[in-house]
């Protein structure tokens, strides 16, 4: 499944699941985040089975971005039961958001 | 006994010497591969409006055309694969390369890896990245309206840079270790103009300072000793860009600084292997430069192909 843009309301309900939530924290100025998309897509899909992937414009959720304390973007971070469990920022690769997931999901 | 799949070529790097090199051999029927570690475009994605490439009059970003470049080789079959490149074996024959997404054989190699911005080489560099510490004035400039940034080097992008930061930043200090700038003229007279732009000659930054953020630097006349802390929100580094060779050290000849060489056939010391792009020994690195290789190492490649079938 591809990763959908959220709002605040659905990322508090999503972010308290069954599966794990995966955030892309980005804004459409941001180049670097544009250059994650294509890989970030792909992970969502190989990965749909063990989390929901998702993405939040802080340009449209500026009060949420402040109160997950995201700073810089692109950041992502992996929630579980309502809590964040790790982030990583401006991953550099496909293989490296993997890492990320795998070595979060295993915490 | 049917072995491993065989590609007729892998291209490494999808930037636009890899996607052009990719849309060549596609469309001369080349069973053809790209592996990128993240998305289409390299260095060029991350440039927000380029001019200078012929036939969009009104400029386009970077992101966008690599898009392009990337669709127009897969609409002949060339396929993409999101893969970070982690040993390879240029002289074995099938060429081997092992990735993140499993291994691939290949009878040519295009090698489009491109360059990345030269670091400054000081503790807490990458760690700082994105926390205050940036290698790209038209990407993360805007997080610092406002803000004081110190911007190192004295060639045209780091001049580029200071300019762009000047109209962005509430001060910007330039630090270069010699007492002019390198960058071309057209860069001096607004430079000299920008009232929130200082220099510093004959500096380096010799220490980052910082808690969770940069807070900001420490910075050596390099005639006197003399150091001062400058406090400031970013440092953008513009040191000049080094070539992404590592994956091929011992394999294949490089220059003093790291690049393939290779003349303008793109052949490199091993048969069958290509340098394209931003990594091969040039004058010129632009993206019509890099465009051009990826065509003429098609042209060497099925040559070498029919010699080799």
């Amino acid at each position: 499944m591809a990763a959908m843009d959220i709002n605040k309301e659905q990322f508090q309900q999503m972010a308290s699941g069954e599966k794990p939530l995966l955030v892309d924290y980005w804004a459409p100025w941001c180049g670097y985040c544009r250059r994650i998309g294509p890989a970030y897509e792909r992970v969502a899909e190989e990965y749909g089975d063990r989390l929901t992937a998702a993405k939040i414009n802080i340009d449209e959720e500026a009060q949420l971005a402040e109160a997950e304390q995201i700073e810089v973007i692109p950041t992502l971070v992996l929630y579980r039961d309502g809590k964040a469990v790790d982030s990583i920022v401006n991953p550099g690769s496909k293989a490296a958001i993997e890492q990320f997931i795998q070595e979060a999901l295993s915490k | 006994m049917s072995g491993p799949h065989v590609y007729d070529m892998v291209v490494v790097g999808g930037g636009p010497g890899g996607y052009t090199a990719a849309l060549y051999a596609a469309r001369s029927g080349l069973d053809t591969v790209v592996l990128e570690k993240l998305s289409a475009g390299g260095q060029m994605a991350l440039t927000e409006e380029i001019d200078n490439y012929p036939g969009f009059e009104e400029g386009v970003d970077g992101f966008t055309l690599a898009e392009k470049m990337q669709r127009q080789a897969e609409r002949f079959g060339a396929r993409t694969e999101y893969a970070q490149v982690e040993r390879v074996d240029l002289s074995a024959a099938p060429k081997i390369l092992e990735t993140s997404e499993g291994t691939f054989y290949a009878k040519t190699v295009v090698l489009a890896t491109g360059a990345n911005p030269r670091e400054l080489g000081i503790a807490d560099e990458n760690a700082l990245v994105g926390r205050g510490v940036a290698y790209c004035a038209a990407c993360d400039g805007m997080r610092y309206r406002g803000r004081t940034v110190v911007v190192v080097g004295g060639g045209n992008s780091a001049a580029a840079d200071a300019l762009l930061l000047s109209r962005i930043a509430k001060q910007v200090i330039l630090v270069h270790r010699r007492d002019t700038l390198r960058a071309t003229k057209v860069y001096h007279e607004p430079l000299m103009r920008a009232e929130n732009l200082e220099f510093r000659w004959n500096s380096t930054v010799t220490e980052l300072l910082h808690g969770d953020k940069l807070t900001g630097v420490k910075v050596k006349n390099v005639q006197t000793g003399e150091e001062t802390e400058v406090p400031c929100d970013g440092i953008f580094i513009s040191v000049g860009r080094k070539p992404a060779t590592e994956l091929v050290q011992g394999q294949l000849e490089l220059d003093e600084s790291g690049y393939v060489v290779a003349d303008e056939t793109t052949k490199t010391n091993l048969p069958g292997v290509y340098a394209v792009g931003d990594v091969r020994t040039k004058p010129l690195r632009q993206v019509v430069t890099a465009v051009a290789d990826g065509a003429t190492a098609i042209h060497m490649a099925e040559e070498y192909l029919v010699g080799n079938s």
